[in-house]
């Protein structure tokens, strides 16, 4: 395959989502082979970039980068329509945390040869790449400093795409379509206003505001992108990079730019399981043509339409008295046995279903057996379970690989793993995560599409939640480094308290000071909080207790963007009980502190739960304190109140 | 030894490599056009052929049989393409019995010969080891000049069906009625375009046509019965004409052709041989297929959840919807399509 090198259009797939949205489906094997509709979101993307006119693909893994590269290499040998025409190059590495780091790597490889197209495996579209790609061409000929252009899908703002993922708010100049502003909401944000500065309308002739935005994870950049990423090291995922870029425009001398997407062209991101459901009913929709349920393979026409965007593969077999109701795909030799009822569900290749099972907006992989009379509602079945009789499986639930679910079982927002593979036994995590993963009952009523809740764990936490680590920081010995970045970060955060800076500056410094001094981010949560509560105004002041919630207050940004995963609010934890005992200010405070952050969201009922047991076990100095033990009865009390009320 | 009953022969790699060479660029919207995709399959069977290694009826009937299936598997809306591989079946027969008659005894026609000679047709390959490369290159030529003359000669016929002062129908864009229509245009005819599911198209050749000196008035494809009473003639192009005289339409043109039986409006079908496929109306895989429903409803709208669009890719118009298919052996009513079939392939290609 000789082709002109200079003129080929080249993209690079980033393999990884870097969040723990699809865990633990994604423990076990690459996001790429997550299959959406039965087609692996690999085959889309790669289907996606061989059809919009890509030439050389080159996929980044930094997690299980060798099932990826067989995968690849057998499709290559099994001669798949994308291999002829694209030159796919796996390249691993598994120091890379964080989307950031992989766009380092890249720009040390030497791997870009000019303007790019940068996607991650996540996304499902029909664009033309490259054609896109010229648009961005000829945007950088009119703007020197142009690095990168944002693809986006306009859709109502009540759109699944939307209201289950992050919302965006985006001005852009109307001419241009340089982009001004960019701002990403927390899910559900009940935020009703926005803020847009005096510059930005004087200067510009006239504003386009969009709020019903669609990110596809799809960006069209120049060479100059992975050298910022390098330049930058506190970049570290697509947003910090745009927020960076917006906010030292001058500095950097870069800009950015939008496009949006026209009637025909689909793009769609899987980033958690309530679109995962809207891109499977999307492309069982056709939505997505030419991608469909046969993407990837080489023989087409194998399913069976059967009304109400029914499919079902021609060796399956489904019992005269099964009801496909809509929506659903049946996959190879899968067997449906009689009175059986399925809905808005996917079911894979070589399962086999019982008598009298009901499943509605559920996802059954490969292998699967589900025995007589089961129902399973909104719930996730990965590859080569066992669904005994009986069973009810309700309200996200998520099985991972290799379960046996025992008769009779009822599982609500539950999510199963074997723990040995081979032992067939079967986990429950910890309850509490069922409250998380609990359906959402007010989501738009009778809705049985809903789809798996789960909290939202900040994506660009690169931190994987390893809670059960047991090396507890207090007993080891501060070490130099760490002691000089405890103090620059109190420094800055009283610094950022007496000048009143913005907290999204403060982030910004802790995390340079983070890099300088080689932190990890377990460690970056415990500081940032033990500065907080050691902060030299707090030892001054009368009324130790009000400063404190005033100083929680204000640095509510900075621990909001710390403090978001279970294990963080662990960390969070550690540094008050650290805290109080070093502190002569705070002595005899714990309980009255713990419950200010109690009020403030930062930390929740579960961990600290988990902590009282963690400092009743290793005999805390602070375990028998007044205030402490007060505010745990109360605790329990509140608790068990609310328990009535419900 | 019938080649359709063995098992199919596996294929050497770079006879795949070329297959999916050319599934990739039809995929990849390089190859558009019926009439391209079937000439780039002739170039690429006359590949195959010349660089396969045997060159004996048998083994090339095989060969092209299964170039063919995998060609189909990959691209089952591809109609043109496996009717090129059939065509080219069946120039292997006829070669295979024309070199068997000559090396047996020599050639007298007679009645009898010809009733008999249609079994050997049919059934098997003779045992003769002839190289056919050679005389089937004069078929391939043959058949390239065919492909690439077609649109013109159908188009040659216009002046003999559009008539001066007459309104002409059409629906939707299509490079062959674009220029059927624009061959006729001399004869100061009017035209009406019934906007097809891609409006920008339709738009594009009304200027076309209008440019060439055509009136044209385009309507939407709400207001086909509303005007078809005053229509004199209908032209669409098919996607397929199918053996029982059925065709394959582009979708919504099965309201186009319901309302002119309605009124008894001529409907001429243009569909050039190589759109004659040996499918019928029961073959159901070809009738559903469905296309993106942005064409319908935008996707912006978040109720697109909760309801079921469809928009088939074809529409499928019966015989009594016709009343001529205007092909490159002149025009022909839908009853005698199944003779059309016979003359073109070999049976036993039928299903490839």
């Amino acid at each position: 395959m000789e082709i002109d090198k200079e003129n080929v259009v080249q993209a690079v797939v980033i393999m990884d989502t870097f969040n723990s949205h699809f865990n633990p489906i994604i423990n076990n094997k690459p996001m790429g082979l997550l299959p959406v509709a039965g087609v692996s979101l690999i085959n889309y993307i790669l289907e996606a970039l061989a059809q919009g006119g890509v030439g050389e693909t080159i996929l980044f893994c930094c997690q299980d980068g060798q099932k990826m590269k067989d995968y690849v290499r057998q499709c290559t040998k099994d001669k798949a329509i994308w291999s002829l025409t694209m030159d796919v190059q796996v390249k691993m590495s598994d120091t890379c945390q964080t989307m950031g780091d992989v766009m380092r790597e890249i720009d040390a490889a030497g791997l870009i040869r000019g303007y790019f197209v940068l996607v991650g495996v996540n996304t499902v579209t029909n664009i033309n790449f490259a054609s896109l790609l010229e648009q961005h061409k000829q945007t950088c000929k009119k703007d020197k400093g142009a690095a990168m252009t944002l693809v986006y899908k306009k859709v109502a703002w009540e759109h699944p795409l939307i209201s289950s993922d992050k919302p965006i708010f985006l001005a852009a100049d109307a001419s241009s379509n340089k982009v001004l502003i960019h701002q990403k909401y927390k899910p559900k944000s009940t935020e009703k206003k926005i803020n847009l500065p005096l510059e930005v309308v004087l200067s510009h002739s006239e504003v386009k505001l969009h709020h019903n935005l669609a990110d596809a994870n799809i960006a069209l950049c120049s060479p100059s992108v992975p050298p910022l990423f390098s330049d930058n090291f506190d970049f570290q995922t697509r947003d910090d990079f745009i927020h960076g870029i917006l906010i030292n425009e001058e500095i950097l001398a870069s800009s950015l730019y939008y496009i949006l997407l026209k009637g025909s062209q689909y793009a769609a991101a899987v980033t958690n399981w309530k679109t995962y459901q809207t891109v499977c009913r999307d492309v069982l929709h056709n939505w997505a043509y030419p991608l469909t349920i046969e993407s990837g393979s080489f023989s087409q026409n194998n399913f069976l339409f059967m009304g109400n965007h029914n499919f079902r593969e021609k060796s399956c077999t489904l019992s005269r008295s099964s009801a496909l109701l809509e929506d659903v795909l049946v996959g190879a030799k899968t067997h449906v046995n009689d009175n059986t009822v399925i809905s808005k569900s996917v079911i894979g290749k070589n399962c086999i279903i019982g008598n009298n099972v009901t499943i509605t907006g559920s996802h059954i992989m490969n292998n699967v057996v589900i025995k007589d009379n089961c129902k399973i509602i909104n719930s996730f079945i990965d590859d080569n379970c066992d669904i005994e009789n009986d069973c009810t499986i309700d309200s996200g639930t998520i099985i991972a690989s290799n379960v046996k679910v025992e008769t009779g079982s009822q599982l609500k927002g539950n999510i199963l793993e074997s723990t040995e593979k081979d032992q067939e036994k079967l986990l429950f995590k910890s309850t509490s995560e069922s409250t998380e993963w609990d359906n959402e009952s007010s989501g738009s009523g009778g809705d049985d599409f809903i789809g798996f809740e789960k909290n939202w764990n900040d994506s660009d936490s690169c931190y994987s939640s390893d809670s059960s680590a047991e090396t507890s920081i207090l007993d080891s010995p501060v070490p130099d480094d760490t002691n000089i970045f405890l103090q620059e970060v109190i420094d800055s955060l009283a610094r950022g308290y007496e000048e009143k800076l913005k907290c999204d500056y403060l982030i910004l410094e802790i995390n340079s000071s983070r890099y300088a001094y080689n932190i990890q981010l377990h460690e970056v949560n415990f500081f940032v909080v033990r500065a907080l509560l050691s902060i030299p105004v707090l030892s001054e002041s009368k009324n130790v207790l009000s400063t404190v919630r005033n100083i929680l207050q204000y640095f509510r940004p900075v621990l909001a963007n710390y403090i978001k995963t279970k294990s963080s609010i662990m960390d969070c934890l550690r540094a008050v009980e650290d805290s109080c005992i070093k502190c002569e200010w705070l002595e005899g405070q714990s309980g009255l502190i713990l419950k200010l952050l109690y009020d403030a969201d930062v930390v929740d009922e579960d961990a600290l739960l988990a902590w009282y047991k963690d400092l009743q076990e290793n005999n805390s100095l602070i375990v028998n304190q007044k205030s402490l033990v007060k505010f745990f009865q109360w605790l329990e009390e509140a608790s068990e109140e609310s328990d009535e009320s419900d | 030894m019938s080649p359709s009953q063995g098992p199919v022969k596996k294929l050497d790699d770079k006879f795949v490599d070329k297959i999916g060479k050319f599934v990739a660029d039809i995929k990849n919207g390089k190859l558009k056009g019926s009439n391209n995709v079937a000439l780039s399959m002739v170039t690429l069977l006359e590949n195959i052929i010349s660089e396969s290694q045997h060159a004996t009826a048998y083994e090339l009937l095989s060969l092209v049989r299964s170039a063919g299936r995998r060609v189909a598997a990959a691209l089952p809306h591809q109609l043109a393409a496996s009717n090129v591989a059939r065509r080219i079946l069946r120039a292997i027969r006829d070669e295979n019995r024309a070199s068997a008659n000559q090396s047996g005894e020599a050639s007298g026609e007679s009645l009898q010969r010809l009733v008999l000679a249609t079994s050997a047709r049919r059934a098997t390959i003779g045992t003769t080891h002839h190289d056919l490369r050679e005389p089937l290159r004069d078929h391939i030529a043959e058949l390239r000049t065919e492909l690439e003359s077609s649109s013109s000669t159908v188009c040659s016929a216009a002046r003999e069906h559009v008539h001066a002062d007459e309104l002409i129908l059409t629906y939707g864009a299509s490079a062959l009625a674009e220029r059927f229509l624009r061959t006729a245009a001399s004869r100061r005819y009017k035209l009406i375009l019934a906007e097809g599911t891609d409006v920008q198209e339709s738009h594009a050749m009304a200027a076309r046509l209008s440019a060439a000196g055509v009136s044209v008035t385009i309507i939407s494809s709400a207001a086909i019965f509303a005007v078809m009473s005053r229509v004199n003639k209908v032209v669409v192009s098919v996607s397929a004409a199918l053996g029982g005289g059925a065709a394959l339409l582009a979708g919504g043109a099965h309201a186009v052709t319901q309302a002119a039986k309605y009124y008894s409006v001529p409907v001429l079908a243009l569909a050039p041989l190589y759109k004659l496929c040996p499918i019928h109306a029961s073959d159901d895989s070809h009738f559903n297929t469905l296309i993106a429903p942005t064409t319908a409803i935008p996707y912006e709208n978040h109720e697109v959840g909760d309801v079921h669009v469809y928009t088939p890719m074809y529409d499928f118009a019966p015989p009594d919807h016709i009343t001529l298919f205007i092909t490159n052996l002149g025009g022909s009513s839908p009853s005698y399509m199944y003779r059309m079939l016979s003359e073109l392939y070999d049976p036993n290609d039928y299903t490839l």
